[in-house]
């Protein structure tokens, strides 16, 4: 049975699809983040509130998502993290 | 003169001052550990640094009250204060290793909304009012004495089953097994030598050393690799 993902994992994997796809659909994050649109919902309003990603709408009201300087900065400290949290055993 | 019985003889001399460069010592360890950690904490939100974080952050308080437990007058006022922080630091550091087993990734806004956290603080307060009745700091050491041993075993399961990917786990491993050690001799040299400067300076080395491994550690660890 495949490891279940860590709340951290998983925002990796969100933040990264943004930054590979650049201002990607709502829905198709959603399919590529892999989770429930509830919980999707709840990653994602956490990301824009920690200014990690932000919603961009344009004059058709067509929903983007894109990557902020910060989003970008956590891609480089999750390997930081994610080193910290294995070697320490927590 | 053997470089040993120099270096106790230069202790005993200086031991007012010795206590204060020691107990700076551990707390400065500790403020370092507790900022660096705290970065990582407000970037993940992760439990296990939370925890890992309040240890420290603990511990750095009880080496100042520690020190200031050396001078009689508040002596009463300070104990209880010093070991709240102290026992709640082991308590800390062992769930930082169990959190996963308790609860989910999410966590709370704080710590001691955790209900966990709140009954680790009960049992703290619990063994503090059994030291007191009985004016010893027995209760304290049997209780560190056994976190630190379910530490010891669960960093060595963790070792075994990463040691090999992720180096850090065996320095772990030891330095748990260093502070059981450290908490036994201090039981030890407490109740049986009263306290002899002779014997403590090597729990005073044995706690330095286990300090410096974390800080090590940490720094190591949350350095940025190009």
């Amino acid at each position: 049975m495949a490891k279940k993902r860590e709340r951290l994992d998983i925002i990796k994997d969100i933040i990264y699809s943004i930054r590979e796809n650049r201002n990607i659909k709502p829905t198709r994050l959603l399919y590529s983040s892999n989770l429930s649109p509830q919980m999707f919902k709840d990653y994602i309003n956490e990301l824009i509130t920690k200014g990690f990603i932000t919603l961009d709408v344009d004059k058709k009201e067509k929903k983007t998502f894109s990557l902020t300087q910060k989003g970008n900065n956590f891609l480089e400290e999750y390997r930081i993290i994610e080193r910290f949290v294995e070697n320490f055993g927590l | 003169m053997p470089l040993y019985s120099y270096a106790y003889n230069l202790i005993a001399e200086n031991i007012e001052l010795f206590r204060f460069f020691y107990s700076m010592l551990i707390a400065f360890i500790c403020l370092i550990v507790v900022i660096k950690t705290d970065r990582l904490f407000r970037i993940s939100f992760h439990q296990g640094i939370r925890y890992f974080r309040n240890a420290f952050f603990f511990y750095g308080i009880a080496f100042i009250l520690r020190y200031s437990l050396a001078y009689g007058s508040y002596f009463f006022l300070i104990k209880p204060f010093f070991q709240f922080f102290m026992i709640m630091a082991g308590f800390f550091l062992l769930y930082s290793l169990l959190w996963k087993k308790f609860e989910t990734s999410k966590g709370s806004k704080s710590s001691f909304f955790n209900p966990i956290i709140f009954v680790f603080c009960m049992i703290t307060l619990i063994i503090i009012f059994l030291d007191y009745l009985w004016v010893s700091y027995y209760f304290m050491f049997f209780s560190q004495i056994l976190l630190f041993g379910l530490a010891s075993i669960i960093s060595c399961k963790n070792y075994k089953q990463n040691g090999k990917k992720h180096k850090f786990l065996k320095l772990y491993f030891i330095i748990m097994i260093l502070s059981f050690f450290a908490w036994v001799f201090n039981f030890i040299f407490g109740s049986f030598f009263n306290w002899r400067l002779r014997w403590l300076a090597n729990v005073y080395a044995l706690n330095i050393i286990v300090f410096l491994v974390f800080l090590y550690g940490v720094i190591k660890l949350t350095k940025k690799q190009n």
